[in-house]
């Protein structure tokens, strides 16, 4: 009993008193009852459950999401780590955690750290969806606003950086907390020493490569939980399959981490119908590619690869290309011989397949994503020639002009032309047709494109085509790497640990030095055989032992 | 006594008020406002600024507020919930605005009658740690003879009282001087938290030294002690128990007994 504070009212009965004494205003019993009922309502008479449900009856809060909430409030004691995968709902987690703590008069001041292109988003969401009265942090804002929402880049720089560690958050909120991976960068030592109460990280992939950033995501909310850095290095090495081996931290870090997989939940009621869709070129377009594929000239083999994987995409994308490497190498005539012939290609023979897709979906909404700019550009010509309306979106948009081309799409036009750095962070559930116009060759990407539609709040089956040309190189990724490990069926949530096991850094140049280093297609083939065995090996043995809460 | 029936509050609240109400019908409650609430609630000052400087009465705006989920498409109106904004800032106004009274039992009688001064306290008590809850209380204190009473307002609910003392009535003076009332209530208040066992406290406490120790853990070289001395700060807040009396409400009621 002597180690609890108590606070006393000191105020009141003084106020009472000089009210009485100079027979001040008094309320009317109707209204001073109304006051204790409204007290009672808003009153917390639990110290556990969720309060903010009450206070939310618009929202329908999936078992999964209500789980993690008083997961991260009851058992974390508010600061924990939001690992679900892509389009479970995190940002509806948080949003829940927030409002119950302010429901319970816990937190008053907030701080919410999302990337620039979330902003308004995360805006929107706060107050749309929980009555949260977020605001957005723009220049010549003060930092002492309730619930103040930045891009962590903005926060850092100064004089922003000195004004808010000056504050006092009583909660902090991270997104796309990955990037606070390594403990020697600036943002890591920013946010270390922000002044926090509680604490919410969120990240699709907490552990993407090693065992230490783990360890550095951890130290934020919990420094010494883990051990400390060098006792740390000590004992488990950089290697993070000691996670696995190691069940004292895998306990330990389940102690600060939810992590929910579509398999574990309700989210499965809708299917991805995929559909690989076998695309033949032309004869034209199969000389040129040949052609291509021959040349020993001039090029070297990593640029080659990505002549031939434009051609794939669109003529554009290739020819430009192409007239780039004149400027820098200076003229050559195998290479204008190439591009002369491009020039005379008809049509790409994908870009008429997505005018017979559209024509078959009737007025339902389509996104389209490709590797490529030109190819982009060319689609929405070509799509505008066949009387299809189209918006561009791609991840160097301002972020109004996301918000707008997102609201042109949802409201206006049928389609959204994305390029790959698009792929993050936009929410499109009310689209359910996707087409992956070319195949990126790291799978992650292909999970966050369908990720966008596939989500929390998606009603319909969401129905995915994957374009793929016979005899090139897509043939190989599609059979060899997709279709093998059955990507587009099963989310691969696990994959990334795997690559990591693996020592896979990127897929993607995993793949382009398999074809660099070959001397023949079917070398290429055996080898990318042989890469998608291990990797479906490694899927097999993880089914077992699932590393998160489920 | 919480709020259960959100039209009848919306309408009670406005009509106490003084607001005029249009329509109230399958739960959409239309509202003429007076100038004093649209003021209070609609948050326009430059209009009400402009329209006085111009030597003008201005027109209180109507509110329609709908309370039953069925209707919320089909009329034009705010819908209320318990987490609407609405709502929420109808709730914050009442409690800064009802938080004292003086009122008096009605009588009807002819023969000279006696009021007994009563202090009325709503009491709110947070009990925080790692988790908080909240626990309301209402007491009553007698002011003449001591006599305590629980559950306070559920009393005064079955009674009938108005701002003015009846005819024939009059008041006692108060024996016991409302400071040193208040001084009983709250030694009450901290006898009943004193004899409560705490494990939540306890709990907290326990988990408060945990986070200590391996915070010391994490940080054993000098070089970091600014950092580990506010991440101790932080722990403490977020963990060390602490019990908070708060008066919701309260005043002076003069009752027959």
């Amino acid at each position: 009993m002597d180690s609890i504070q108590i606070k006393k009212d000191l105020q009141f009965i003084n106020e009472l008193e000089s009210r009485l004494e100079k027979d001040g205003t008094f309320s009317s019993w109707e209204l001073f009852s109304m006051a204790y009922e409204a007290e009672i309502t808003t009153s917390s008479p639990t110290f556990t459950g969720l309060k903010a449900l009450e206070y939310l009856p618009h929202v329908t809060f999936l078992e999964h999401q209500i789980k993690a909430a008083e997961t991260a409030i009851e058992l974390m004691n508010g600061r924990a780590i939001l690992a679900d995968e892509v389009g479970l709902g995190k940002t509806i987690e948080a949003g829940l955690i927030l409002k119950e703590y302010m429901v319970r008069g816990l937190v008053n001041n907030a701080l919410i750290l999302v990337p620039a292109s979330l902003v308004s988003q995360w805006e929107r969401e706060l107050n749309e969806k929980f009555y949260i009265p977020a605001v957005a942090h723009r220049k010549n804002y003060s930092w002492d606003q309730n619930v103040i929402i930045s891009s962590l880049d903005t926060a850092k720089r100064s004089p922003n950086r000195e004004n808010i560690l000056e504050m006092e958050y009583d909660f902090i909120l991270i997104d796309e907390a990955h990037k606070l991976k390594n403990h020697k960068t600036k943002n890591y030592e920013f946010v270390q020493s922000l002044k926090k109460k509680y604490c919410l990280l969120l990240t699709a992939t907490p552990v993407q490569n090693q065992l230490i950033e783990v360890f550095n995501l951890i130290s934020i909310l919990k420094p010494g939980h883990l051990g400390n850095y060098e006792s740390f290095l000590d004992r488990y090495g950089k290697d993070r399959k000691n996670i696995k081996q190691d069940a004292y931290l895998k306990q330990l870090i389940q102690k600060v981490m939810i992590r929910n997989t579509r398999k574990a939940t309700a989210l499965n009621q809708t299917k991805r119908n995929i559909e690989t869709v076998w695309i033949e070129f032309s004869n034209e377009e199969m000389e040129v590619y040949k052609e291509l594929e021959a040349t020993t000239q001039n090029f070297s083999t990593f640029s080659k690869i990505t002549y031939l994987r434009e051609l794939c995409s669109s003529r554009e994308a290739c020819f430009l290309s192409l007239k780039k490497s004149i400027e820098e190498y200076g003229d050559n005539p195998i290479v204008q011989n190439i591009m002369e012939k491009i020039g005379r290609l008809p049509h790409h023979a994908k870009a008429k397949r997505v005018v017979d897709i559209m024509k078959e979906v009737g007025d339902e909404k389509v996104i389209i994503f490709t590797e490529y700019r030109a190819s982009q550009l060319y689609l929405q010509w070509y799509l505008q020639q066949h009387g299809f309306k189209s918006v561009p979106f791609r991840g160097g948009f301002k972020r109004s002009k996301k918000d707008w081309m997102k609201q042109l799409f949802k409201d206006h036009v049928q389609v959204l032309i994305a390029t790959e750095a698009g792929g993050e962070g936009i929410n499109l559930q009310f689209c359910n047709h996707l087409i992956n116009y070319d195949l990126p060759w790291n799978p992650m990407r292909v999970e966050q494109r369908i990720g966008r539609i596939h989500r929390y709040g998606q009603e319909k089956d969401v129905q995915i085509y994957n374009f793929a040309i016979k005899e090139t190189m897509e043939e190989h990724i599609m059979t060899l790497l997709y279709e093998k490990i059955n990507l587009f069926e099963q989310v691969i949530g696990n994959l990334d640990d795997i690559l990591a096991d693996l020592n896979i850094n990127s897929m993607e140049s995993e793949i382009e030095k398999i074809y660099a280093e070959s001397n023949s297609i079917g070398e290429v083939k055996i080898k990318l055989d042989n890469l998608t065995s291990i990797i479906e090996h490694s899927l097999g043995e993880q089914e077992a032992e699932r590393y998160g809460n489920h | 006594m919480a709020i259960t029936n959100l039209n009848q509050f919306l309408h009670d609240y406005f009509t106490n008020h003084h607001c005029q109400i249009l329509t109230n019908q399958d739960g959409v409650l239309q509202i003429q406002l007076t100038e004093e609430m649209d003021r209070a609630i609609m948050n326009r000052p430059f209009y009400w600024h402009y329209i006085k400087k111009i030597g003008r009465d201005g027109e209180p705006m109507t509110l329609t507020l709908i309370t039953n989920p069925e209707k919320r498409e089909a009329e034009k109106g705010e819908w209320i919930h318990f987490g609407s904004p609405r709502l929420q800032q109808l709730i914050r106004h009442l409690k800064e605005n009802e938080r004292y009274t003086k009122l008096f039992q009605q009588v009807t009688t002819t023969k000279n009658t006696a009021l007994y001064p009563w202090l009325v306290t709503n009491l709110k008590v947070s009990y925080r740690g790692k988790h908080k809850k909240d626990e309301i209380i209402s007491i009553g204190l007698q002011l003449v003879t001591g006599n305590m009473k629980l559950e306070m307002m559920n009393h005064l609910k079955t009674l009938p009282l108005q701002a003015t003392i009846s005819d024939y009535c009059y008041t006692i003076s108060p024996m016991i001087k409302i400071q040193s009332g208040f001084k009983r209530i709250e030694s009450v208040i901290l006898n009943y938290i004193e004899n409560q066992t705490h494990e939540w406290a306890q709990d907290s406490l326990k988990t408060l030294n945990e986070e200590l120790k391996t915070l010391r853990h994490f940080y054993q070289d000098e070089e970091h002690s600014e950092q580990m001395n506010k991440e101790m700060e932080a722990i403490k807040e977020r963990y060390s128990p602490i019990i908070s009396i708060e008066t919701i409400n309260g005043g002076i009621f003069y009752l027959l007994n």
